[in-house]
Protein backbone atom coordinates (compact mmCIF):
# COMPACT_ATOMS: atom_id res chain seq x y z
CA UNK A 1 0.00 0.00 0.00
CA UNK A 2 1.45 3.62 -0.98
CA UNK A 3 2.67 5.39 2.16
CA UNK A 4 1.45 8.86 0.97
CA UNK A 5 1.48 10.45 4.23
CA UNK A 6 4.38 8.76 5.66
CA UNK A 7 7.36 9.71 2.70
CA UNK A 8 9.02 11.93 5.42
CA UNK A 9 9.13 10.84 8.56
CA UNK A 10 11.53 11.32 11.28
CA UNK A 11 14.57 8.94 10.83
CA UNK A 12 14.25 8.13 14.54
CA UNK A 13 10.96 6.08 13.88
CA UNK A 14 11.34 2.73 13.36
CA UNK A 15 8.04 1.83 11.81
CA UNK A 16 4.69 3.74 11.28
CA UNK A 17 2.01 3.17 13.37
CA UNK A 18 -0.81 5.23 11.26
CA UNK A 19 -1.68 3.77 7.61
CA UNK A 20 -3.46 5.10 5.03
CA UNK A 21 -7.11 4.21 5.25
CA UNK A 22 -9.81 5.68 3.10
CA UNK A 23 -9.92 8.58 0.75
CA UNK A 24 -13.14 10.68 0.65
CA UNK A 25 -13.33 13.14 -1.70
CA UNK A 26 -10.33 15.65 -1.74
CA UNK A 27 -9.52 14.32 2.08
CA UNK A 28 -7.05 11.68 3.24
CA UNK A 29 -8.06 9.19 6.05
CA UNK A 30 -5.14 7.47 8.35
CA UNK A 31 -5.84 4.72 11.00
CA UNK A 32 -3.51 5.04 13.96
CA UNK A 33 -3.17 1.92 15.21
CA UNK A 34 -3.15 2.76 19.29
CA UNK A 35 -2.48 -0.45 20.79
CA UNK A 36 -0.20 -0.64 23.90
CA UNK A 37 2.89 -0.48 22.65
CA UNK A 38 6.00 1.12 25.23
CA UNK A 39 8.68 1.71 22.05
CA UNK A 40 6.19 3.44 19.70
CA UNK A 41 5.04 5.61 22.96
CA UNK A 42 8.62 6.31 23.39
CA UNK A 43 9.20 6.99 20.07
CA UNK A 44 6.28 9.50 19.74
CA UNK A 45 7.29 11.31 22.80
CA UNK A 46 10.27 12.51 21.66
CA UNK A 47 8.41 14.36 18.48
CA UNK A 48 6.25 16.00 20.75
CA UNK A 49 6.97 19.53 21.61
CA UNK A 50 7.48 20.60 25.65
CA UNK A 51 3.94 21.79 25.33
CA UNK A 52 2.56 18.55 24.18
CA UNK A 53 4.88 16.70 26.46
CA UNK A 54 3.40 18.79 29.53
CA UNK A 55 -0.18 18.02 28.73
CA UNK A 56 0.86 13.96 28.41
CA UNK A 57 2.05 14.20 31.63
CA UNK A 58 -1.13 15.89 32.87
CA UNK A 59 -3.11 13.10 31.37
CA UNK A 60 -4.07 10.62 35.08
CA UNK A 61 -4.56 7.33 32.97
CA UNK A 62 -2.22 4.93 30.45
CA UNK A 63 -4.95 4.90 28.18
CA UNK A 64 -5.75 8.77 27.03
CA UNK A 65 -1.91 9.74 28.09
CA UNK A 66 -0.95 6.84 25.31
CA UNK A 67 -3.37 7.67 22.76
CA UNK A 68 -2.69 11.25 22.65
CA UNK A 69 1.13 10.51 22.02
CA UNK A 70 0.47 8.74 19.37
CA UNK A 71 -2.18 10.18 17.45
CA UNK A 72 -0.37 13.60 17.87
CA UNK A 73 3.50 11.79 17.12
CA UNK A 74 1.14 10.60 13.75
CA UNK A 75 -0.53 14.19 12.84
CA UNK A 76 3.30 16.01 13.16
CA UNK A 77 4.57 13.43 10.91
CA UNK A 78 1.76 14.01 8.73
CA UNK A 79 1.36 17.95 8.95
CA UNK A 80 5.13 18.25 8.17
CA UNK A 81 5.08 15.71 5.04
CA UNK A 82 2.13 17.45 3.10
CA UNK A 83 3.43 21.46 4.89
CA UNK A 84 7.02 20.61 3.73
CA UNK A 85 8.35 22.16 7.28
CA UNK A 86 10.26 20.30 10.05
CA UNK A 87 8.82 19.43 12.86
CA UNK A 88 10.38 21.97 15.29
CA UNK A 89 8.88 24.39 12.87
CA UNK A 90 5.62 22.95 13.37
CA UNK A 91 2.95 24.41 16.77
CA UNK A 92 -1.02 23.76 17.47
CA UNK A 93 -3.12 26.35 18.26
CA UNK A 94 -7.11 26.32 19.25
CA UNK A 95 -10.17 28.08 18.60
CA UNK A 96 -11.82 29.84 21.28
CA UNK A 97 -14.11 26.42 20.99
CA UNK A 98 -11.17 24.43 20.99
CA UNK A 99 -10.76 23.53 17.85
CA UNK A 100 -7.26 22.88 16.68
CA UNK A 101 -5.43 24.11 13.90
CA UNK A 102 -1.69 24.01 12.66
CA UNK A 103 1.24 27.04 12.74
CA UNK A 104 4.35 26.98 10.81
CA UNK A 105 6.80 29.67 12.09
CA UNK A 106 4.02 31.47 13.50
CA UNK A 107 1.46 31.94 11.00
CA UNK A 108 -2.06 29.39 10.36
CA UNK A 109 -0.79 26.38 8.27
CA UNK A 110 -2.61 25.86 4.66
CA UNK A 111 -4.34 22.73 6.09
CA UNK A 112 -7.57 21.27 7.34
CA UNK A 113 -7.57 18.38 10.11
CA UNK A 114 -9.33 16.66 12.33
CA UNK A 115 -8.69 13.82 14.50
CA UNK A 116 -10.34 11.02 16.78
CA UNK A 117 -9.45 8.10 18.68
CA UNK A 118 -11.35 5.71 20.99
CA UNK A 119 -9.87 2.71 22.37
CA UNK A 120 -7.21 1.06 19.97
CA UNK A 121 -8.22 2.82 17.64
CA UNK A 122 -7.08 6.84 16.11
CA UNK A 123 -8.38 8.58 12.63
CA UNK A 124 -6.54 11.29 11.39
CA UNK A 125 -8.01 12.87 8.22
CA UNK A 126 -6.85 16.18 6.19
CA UNK A 127 -7.30 18.22 3.14
CA UNK A 128 -6.05 21.41 1.24
CA UNK A 129 -9.02 23.38 2.36
CA UNK A 130 -12.65 23.00 3.56
CA UNK A 131 -13.95 22.50 7.33
CA UNK A 132 -13.39 18.73 8.60
CA UNK A 133 -14.24 16.32 11.02
CA UNK A 134 -13.93 13.08 11.90
CA UNK A 135 -15.06 11.10 14.55
CA UNK A 136 -14.23 6.91 15.89
CA UNK A 137 -16.13 5.02 18.67
CA UNK A 138 -15.60 1.57 19.58
CA UNK A 139 -18.83 0.41 19.83
CA UNK A 140 -19.28 -0.04 23.80
CA UNK A 141 -22.73 -0.23 25.21
CA UNK A 142 -23.45 3.15 27.11
CA UNK A 143 -25.10 2.76 30.47
CA UNK A 144 -28.35 4.66 29.53
CA UNK A 145 -28.58 3.96 25.46
CA UNK A 146 -32.32 5.12 25.72
CA UNK A 147 -31.27 8.38 27.77
CA UNK A 148 -28.54 9.49 25.36
CA UNK A 149 -30.48 8.69 22.54
CA UNK A 150 -33.32 11.13 23.82
CA UNK A 151 -30.34 13.96 24.46
CA UNK A 152 -28.82 13.86 21.44
CA UNK A 153 -31.07 12.53 18.49
CA UNK A 154 -34.06 14.25 16.64
CA UNK A 155 -37.39 12.83 16.13
CA UNK A 156 -37.25 10.82 13.09
CA UNK A 157 -34.14 9.86 14.06
CA UNK A 158 -35.39 8.33 17.15
CA UNK A 159 -38.55 6.65 15.78
CA UNK A 160 -35.99 4.98 13.07
CA UNK A 161 -34.00 3.48 16.42
CA UNK A 162 -37.55 2.45 17.72
CA UNK A 163 -37.76 0.52 15.05
CA UNK A 164 -34.30 -1.64 15.88
CA UNK A 165 -33.64 -4.00 18.48
CA UNK A 166 -30.29 -5.43 20.42
CA UNK A 167 -26.76 -5.10 18.84
CA UNK A 168 -28.28 -3.78 15.66
CA UNK A 169 -30.12 -0.86 17.53
CA UNK A 170 -26.34 -0.60 19.60
CA UNK A 171 -25.04 -0.30 16.05
CA UNK A 172 -27.25 2.21 14.74
CA UNK A 173 -26.70 4.46 17.60
CA UNK A 174 -23.06 4.37 16.83
CA UNK A 175 -23.45 5.10 13.41
CA UNK A 176 -26.11 8.16 13.76
CA UNK A 177 -23.48 9.54 17.01
CA UNK A 178 -20.26 9.33 14.64
CA UNK A 179 -22.06 11.24 11.93
CA UNK A 180 -23.27 14.22 13.74
CA UNK A 181 -20.23 14.04 16.45
CA UNK A 182 -18.06 14.44 12.79
CA UNK A 183 -20.54 17.36 11.63
CA UNK A 184 -20.36 19.21 15.22
CA UNK A 185 -16.64 18.80 15.10
CA UNK A 186 -16.37 20.00 11.56
CA UNK A 187 -18.01 23.29 12.09
CA UNK A 188 -15.58 23.33 14.81
CA UNK A 189 -18.32 24.74 18.08
CA UNK A 190 -18.10 21.81 19.95
CA UNK A 191 -20.95 20.67 22.33
CA UNK A 192 -22.30 24.38 22.10
CA UNK A 193 -24.20 22.69 19.21
CA UNK A 194 -26.66 20.98 20.38
CA UNK A 195 -26.99 17.77 18.58
CA UNK A 196 -30.93 16.98 18.58
CA UNK A 197 -31.72 20.04 16.25
CA UNK A 198 -30.41 18.88 13.18
CA UNK A 199 -31.09 14.86 11.53
CA UNK A 200 -28.58 13.39 9.58
CA UNK A 201 -29.89 13.11 6.06
CA UNK A 202 -32.46 10.06 5.66
CA UNK A 203 -30.37 7.81 3.12
CA UNK A 204 -27.88 7.50 6.01
CA UNK A 205 -30.32 6.60 8.26
CA UNK A 206 -31.60 4.06 6.19
CA UNK A 207 -27.71 2.19 5.54
CA UNK A 208 -26.28 4.53 2.26
CA UNK A 209 -22.58 4.85 3.29
CA UNK A 210 -22.27 9.12 1.61
CA UNK A 211 -24.72 11.68 1.66
CA UNK A 212 -24.81 15.73 1.19
CA UNK A 213 -25.59 17.27 4.35
CA UNK A 214 -26.95 21.55 4.94
CA UNK A 215 -27.31 22.75 8.59
CA UNK A 216 -31.03 23.95 8.91
CA UNK A 217 -29.21 27.40 10.45
CA UNK A 218 -26.89 27.79 7.07
CA UNK A 219 -28.22 26.26 4.02
CA UNK A 220 -25.99 27.63 1.92
CA UNK A 221 -22.76 25.25 2.84
CA UNK A 222 -22.72 22.06 2.20
CA UNK A 223 -21.03 19.56 3.69
CA UNK A 224 -20.39 15.79 2.49
CA UNK A 225 -20.65 13.02 4.85
CA UNK A 226 -19.30 9.55 4.92
CA UNK A 227 -19.46 6.62 7.39
CA UNK A 228 -16.25 4.82 7.56
CA UNK A 229 -17.23 1.84 10.00
CA UNK A 230 -16.21 -1.81 9.97
CA UNK A 231 -16.32 -4.46 12.16
CA UNK A 232 -14.25 -3.08 14.70
CA UNK A 233 -15.86 0.27 14.93
CA UNK A 234 -17.90 3.02 14.00
CA UNK A 235 -16.72 6.01 12.08
CA UNK A 236 -18.02 9.06 10.10
CA UNK A 237 -16.07 12.30 8.51
CA UNK A 238 -18.10 15.52 7.33
CA UNK A 239 -15.87 17.53 4.85
CA UNK A 240 -17.27 21.11 4.15
CA UNK A 241 -17.47 21.36 -0.06
CA UNK A 242 -16.74 24.36 -1.85
CA UNK A 243 -19.55 26.80 -3.12
CA UNK A 244 -18.72 25.32 -6.88
CA UNK A 245 -18.07 22.17 -6.41
CA UNK A 246 -20.53 19.45 -7.67
CA UNK B 1 -25.88 17.50 53.95
CA UNK B 2 -22.65 16.55 51.62
CA UNK B 3 -21.13 19.44 49.55
CA UNK B 4 -21.58 19.76 45.81
CA UNK B 5 -17.97 18.27 45.61
CA UNK B 6 -18.65 15.35 47.27
CA UNK B 7 -22.04 14.81 45.16
CA UNK B 8 -19.93 14.79 42.32
CA UNK B 9 -17.51 12.60 43.26
CA UNK B 10 -19.77 10.01 43.59
CA UNK B 11 -21.38 10.15 40.53
CA UNK B 12 -17.76 10.30 38.77
CA UNK B 13 -17.25 6.96 40.24
CA UNK B 14 -20.51 5.36 40.06
CA UNK B 15 -20.85 6.73 36.02
CA UNK B 16 -17.66 7.87 34.34
CA UNK B 17 -14.64 5.30 33.46
CA UNK B 18 -11.75 5.06 31.16
CA UNK B 19 -10.43 2.22 29.54
CA UNK B 20 -13.71 0.09 31.77
CA UNK B 21 -12.25 1.37 34.83
CA UNK B 22 -14.25 4.04 37.07
CA UNK B 23 -12.26 7.30 37.52
CA UNK B 24 -11.96 9.12 40.28
CA UNK B 25 -12.01 13.02 40.98
CA UNK B 26 -9.09 14.56 39.71
CA UNK B 27 -6.77 16.52 42.15
CA UNK B 28 -6.38 19.51 40.12
CA UNK B 29 -10.42 20.31 40.04
CA UNK B 30 -9.53 22.59 37.15
CA UNK B 31 -8.90 19.89 34.73
CA UNK B 32 -11.07 19.38 32.07
CA UNK B 33 -12.67 15.54 32.05
CA UNK B 34 -12.01 15.72 28.57
CA UNK B 35 -8.16 15.92 28.80
CA UNK B 36 -8.38 12.66 31.46
CA UNK B 37 -9.83 10.95 28.62
CA UNK B 38 -13.49 10.60 29.59
CA UNK B 39 -15.37 10.72 26.21
CA UNK B 40 -17.63 13.08 24.50
CA UNK B 41 -20.20 10.78 24.63
CA UNK B 42 -19.99 9.52 28.31
CA UNK B 43 -19.62 12.94 29.31
CA UNK B 44 -22.75 13.71 27.16
CA UNK B 45 -24.30 11.12 29.58
CA UNK B 46 -23.42 11.93 32.47
CA UNK B 47 -24.59 15.84 31.90
CA UNK B 48 -27.98 14.38 31.54
CA UNK B 49 -26.89 12.23 35.20
CA UNK B 50 -26.25 15.63 37.05
CA UNK B 51 -29.20 17.30 35.66
CA UNK B 52 -31.27 14.66 37.22
CA UNK B 53 -29.08 14.53 40.38
CA UNK B 54 -29.07 18.00 40.99
CA UNK B 55 -32.59 19.09 39.15
CA UNK B 56 -30.55 21.85 37.11
CA UNK B 57 -31.00 22.25 33.17
CA UNK B 58 -28.06 22.14 31.31
CA UNK B 59 -28.18 24.64 27.73
CA UNK B 60 -26.05 23.44 25.27
CA UNK B 61 -23.36 26.78 25.57
CA UNK B 62 -23.22 25.74 29.33
CA UNK B 63 -21.93 22.39 28.43
CA UNK B 64 -19.83 23.71 26.11
CA UNK B 65 -18.49 26.22 28.34
CA UNK B 66 -18.06 24.08 31.55
CA UNK B 67 -14.59 22.45 31.05
CA UNK B 68 -13.50 21.02 34.30
CA UNK B 69 -15.05 19.88 37.68
CA UNK B 70 -14.71 23.39 39.34
CA UNK B 71 -16.66 24.99 36.64
CA UNK B 72 -18.95 22.27 36.85
CA UNK B 73 -19.51 22.60 40.44
CA UNK B 74 -19.60 26.44 40.13
CA UNK B 75 -22.49 26.17 38.29
CA UNK B 76 -24.25 23.74 40.08
CA UNK B 77 -23.61 26.17 43.45
CA UNK B 78 -24.91 29.13 41.34
CA UNK B 79 -27.61 27.37 39.86
CA UNK B 80 -28.96 26.03 43.35
CA UNK B 81 -28.04 29.52 45.09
Amino acid sequence: MPMEASRHIPSFIAECWWHPFRKVGHATVLHVDLTAHAAREAEALAWLDEEERARWQRYQYDGPRRRFALCRAALRAVLCDRLGCRNEQLAFSASDHGKPYAVVQGKPAPVSFNVSHSGAHGLIAFAAAGRLGVDVEERRAPCDLDGLISSVLGPDEQAELALARGCHKLRLFFNFWTIKEALIKALGLGLSLDMSQFEIPSAMRQGKATSIFRFPQMPTVRWRLEDLGNEHFAAAIAHELAPDSN
Amino acid sequence: MASTAERLRELIAENLEVDGQPIELPDDLNASLLEAGVSSMDLVAFARVVSQEFNVAFSPEDCANINSVQGLIEHLDSSAG
